[in-house]
């Protein structure tokens, strides 16, 4: 194999290493001014921008809309809550639990290893069918793929506790491990768009005839780039686990895919730069709404509790964008490029 | 026996409530191509309407329901001026993302202009009563489900094939170019859709209030996810395969609930998804539609 | 009737025809002729408003450029596109319908479509019929009718001899010249060019956007002289 970069890998090194340090400077940030519940908020942030880039790597280079990154992300979440839960916690959160499933105990490695495997089985198994799908039809059986998982969830109250808090899990994870987990993450991304399966996968996404006709497997790379993408989800749904220490199914649902969907197409989703960006805008432009929506007092007038103003901010955001700015703000370019062209 | 004919009727109300709301979205995809998610919100949209004119005008349930209709129309109709004329033009992708974020900007006006939980808007349910016939008891709301599902279609299929509108909209399903070439103008025709859909949610509105008697911010989202499902088992833009699709639901889901124990109630929504997935594996366009080669020149 | 003056068409970025005049009068048959992709068809669209297109277009004198696609069909333009694009699901009536879909005066256009049926038997014998279930030859002649029914001012006929077999491609000739006595104005789009230059008055040559000759019918003989030239055939 020929490891030796061309010009657009190298690029992508360059705008991943330009991304990373944005991340870093947004934990030192943290470090130097923030205060401690902002952790929380950083944290979740990098969780969903783990989602975001994961999303892109498929729903981007592909060009086709995805909807049950929650699932995967729910599926690995609950499997490395329920390996690395200590059995003596499980015997009061999981008392019914069948299989001896609350008897046992694994080492976060393995449990983290284990959520990604049976993830990464799952997102195979769905992607042999989603791959030979086209279009919308990959977005209705990847919905499908999302109500169904979300009904077992709520169903199997013994092992998931449904919309009941699945508590007891330990605090494995703190900002450094995400950090470097996202910025992994952004390598990752840009490296298989730069890949020569990336662009085999963008290539089919603008015309798919001519990229079939070209010799281009395209049911191959589809499936790739949707495993790849579940073990994307799938870290993030550990992350998620192994930070805040009890999950429920709720968050693994529709409002979630909008809130990352949003992110992905306000910041362009064709290119990585985008869905980082995408995430880091909507994620300030919520904290802010967030504030609103309790009723805070402004210039000394106290507002009105506005229940909804985050979600409607989200809807107006994935309107308005769709309307008026198709493309996102990154387009096609990455922070590179753009960086390159300013200069 | 009495079992059997409450669980045909059961499959058949609900059938007629999916097939509502199946044709709803049936009707703009054909013309435009859009998967209209934020009808359900038109149906929330009808039955918040109930409180207004409840409290404004009248609470005779008559009126109400014309005012739910009327409601449900003009809400439709609005949608598409403001939100998705832009997006007229744009890929299927692009539609869809914008439906769902319409769908998401009218809950969370629900919620923050009404109430985060149901509000009670009971004036429909008289329509729910048992009924005896003979020594088999059924439930007059499911019947009247049913009838005047059938009698909107049949007046929806009048419209679509003596009005000059309604055979524009078959028309522009295929070639909207040529139907403007034709003089028809294209706001006309898609209003059109949009209000019928409206109806169409108001009537499927109406039926929900009767059997719920409150109405939440959410209601909408769950069965337009189901009718969605619907169109796509039937094959999507077909008004014919949304029928069939809405009927072979209900039959599915009361099967499911007939057939499996008791406490995998639950699971219905999860067996008609799986069914769904399966139909887009084995047929990628749904069961009505033509198998369509890629590359054509369309 | 019809003026067109320095017209440029655009396709996205690229522009097709680079600024031609054109002019139809009343009552005569005026043939585009020009090889593929030469820009006929771009000219038709921005007479009919489906293409961007800057100049002016006028009927009878009063400029159209702007006016949408549905304003300019209720002026008495009206298409028979290439391709011939009838409504495929609908019944022949119902695409007829369609064609006369401007007109208030709802019983005449009952009358008239009745009319065409005995012009066209075959369509009258097939009314009720999916129109996909024609022949090519019956939907271009669908395809005529739909437009005539409009009662147009001028008919716009993109290449009708397209995929048709010679017989047919003969009857629907002789439909234009039968259109042409009774008094229609027409502008026809052809690669066929000795039947066109056959039952036309005026004929103009587009060459990849620009005309490169136009003259009376008469000028052209029976076009073979002018086929060689466009399609750089040397006998």
């Amino acid at each position: 194999m020929n490891w030796s970069l061309n010009k657009s890998q190298r690029d992508g090194l360059i705008g991943s290493a330009v991304l990373s340090l944005i991340i870093l400077a947004l934990v030192g940030a943290y470090y130097i001014w923030g205060e401690s519940y902002q952790a929380r908020i950083l944290y979740a942030t990098f969780v969903n921008l783990l989602v975001v880039v994961g999303l892109q790597v498929f729903m981007g280079n592909a060009n086709i809309t995805s909807f049950s990154h929650s699932a995967f992300m729910g599926i690995a979440a609950y499997v490395a809550a329920i390996c690395v839960t200590p059995a003596a916690m499980k015997a009061i959160s999981l008392p019914l639990a069948p299989w001896g499933l609350n008897a046992f105990e694994l080492s976060p490695i393995v449990s983290a290893l284990l959520a990604l495997g049976i993830t990464g089985v799952l997102g195979l198994l769905t992607g042999l069918f989603i791959a030979r799908l086209t279009g919308v039809g990959v977005t209705i059986v990847s919905i499908a793929i999302l109500v169904i998982v979300h009904s077992i969830f709520l169903h199997r109250t013994d092992i998931f506790k449904g919309n009941q808090a699945f508590f007891g899990i330990p605090k494995i994870f703190d900002l450094p491990h995400i950090t470097i987990l996202v910025i992994v993450a952004i390598f990752v991304a840009r490296l298989f768009r730069e890949s020569a399966l990336g662009v085999q996968l963008r290539a089919c996404a603008d015309d798919e005839v001519g990229a079939r006709a070209m010799g281009v497997n395209v049911y191959r790379i589809r499936l790739i780039a949707w495993v790849v993408g579940t073990l994307f989800f799938a870290t993030a749904g550990i992350a998620y686990a192994f930070f805040l220490g009890t999950i429920s199914a709720r968050p693994f649902y529709f409002n979630f895919v909008f809130l990352t969907v949003a992110m992905l197409i306000l910041g362009g989703l064709r290119s990585v730069t985008g869905a980082v960006f995408g995430t880091l805008l909507i994620t300030i432009g919520l904290e802010i709404v967030r504030w609103l929506e309790t009723g805070p007092t402004l210039l000394s007038i106290k507002l009105p509790q506005m229940l909804g103003l985050s979600g409607l901010l989200l809807g107006v955001v994935i309107v308005a964008v769709m309307a008026f700015l198709p493309n996102g703000i990154m387009g096609n370019s990455e922070i590179e490029e753009v960086l390159k062209r300013k200069t | 026996m009495d079992y059997v004919i409450q669980q045909v009727l059961n499959a058949l109300s609900f059938g007629a409530e999916y097939a509502l709301i199946a044709l709803g979205l049936a009707i703009v995809f054909s013309i435009m191509g859009l998967v209209n998610f934020a009808h359900g919100e038109v149906i929330a949209f009808g039955g918040y309407s109930m409180i207004i004119v409840a409290t404004l005008l009248t609470a005779n349930p008559w009126v109400l329901m014309i005012g739910v209709l009327a409601f449900c129309v003009l809400a439709s109709v609005v949608l598409e001026r403001v939100a998705f004329r832009t997006v007229r033009r744009a890929d299927l992708t692009t539609g869809l993302l914008t439906a769902f974020g319409v769908s998401i900007v009218l809950q969370n006006l629900f919620l923050l202009l009404g109430s985060p939980r149901p509000m009670a808007a009971t004036q429909f349910i008289f329509l729910d009563q048992t009924l005896t016939l003979g020594n088999i008891r059924v439930s007059s709301l499911q019947i009247y489900e049913t009838g005047a599902t059938i009698i909107a279609i049949g007046l929806l299929m009048l419209f679509l094939r003596k009005t000059t509108l309604g055979v524009a909209m078959r028309a522009a399903a295929l070639d909207f170019e040529m139907v403007r070439l034709c003089g028809i103008r294209a706001n006309r025709v898609i209003a059109g859709a949009f209000a019928i859909s409206g109806l169409l949610a108001g009537l499927a509105c109406i039926f929900i209030m009767a059997r719920r008697g409150s109405v939440a911010p959410h209601m909408g989202f769950d069965p337009v996810l189901t009718a969605f499902v619907a169109c796509v088992i039937g094959g999507f833009g077909s008004l014919p395969g949304a029928v069939l699709g809405g009927f072979l639901l209900g039959i599915t889901e009361v099967a499911v609930l007939v057939l499996l124990p008791q406490s995998y109630g639950g699971m219905a929504q999860a067996a008609v998804f799986t069914l769904v997935a399966l139909i887009l594996i084995w047929r990628p366009d749904g069961i009505l539609s033509p198998a369509l080669d890629k590359g054509d020149k369309i | 009737m019809l003026q067109i003056e320095s017209l440029k068409v655009f396709h996205g970025p690229i522009e097709a025809v680079h600024g031609i005049d054109i002019n139809v009068p009343e009552g005569k048959c005026v043939t585009l002729l020009g090889t593929n992709g030469a820009g006929k068809t771009s000219t038709l669209s921005s007479i009919t408003g489906t293409a961007r297109a800057t100049g002016t277009i006028r009927l009878d004198g009063e400029d159209i450029s702007r006016l949408s696609i549905e304003e300019r069909c209720k002026l008495g333009i009206a298409l028979s596109p290439e391709g011939r694009r009838i409504f495929a699901n609908l019944t022949v009536y119902d695409n007829l319908i369609m064609g006369g879909a401007t007109r208030r005066d709802k019983k005449q256009l009952t009358a008239d479509i009745a009319a065409w049926f005995v012009q066209f038997p075959v369509l009258g014998e097939r009314s009720s019929q999916r129109a996909g279930t024609l022949s090519g030859g019956e939907q271009q002649m669908l395809a005529i009718a739909r437009a005539l029914v409009s009662n147009p001012r001028i008919l716009l006929l993109d290449e009708p001899s397209l995929g048709l077999a010679p017989q047919i491609t003969a009857k629907i000739f002789e439909i234009i010249r039968d259109l042409k006595t009774l008094g229609m104005t027409i502008l026809l789009v052809e690669q066929n060019a000795s039947a066109a230059i056959e039952v036309s008055d005026y004929v103009y040559v587009l060459n990849t956007g620009t005309i490169s000759s136009h003259g009376d019918a008469s000028k052209f003989g029976d076009g073979t002289k002018l086929v060689d030239e466009l399609t750089g055939v040397h006998r």
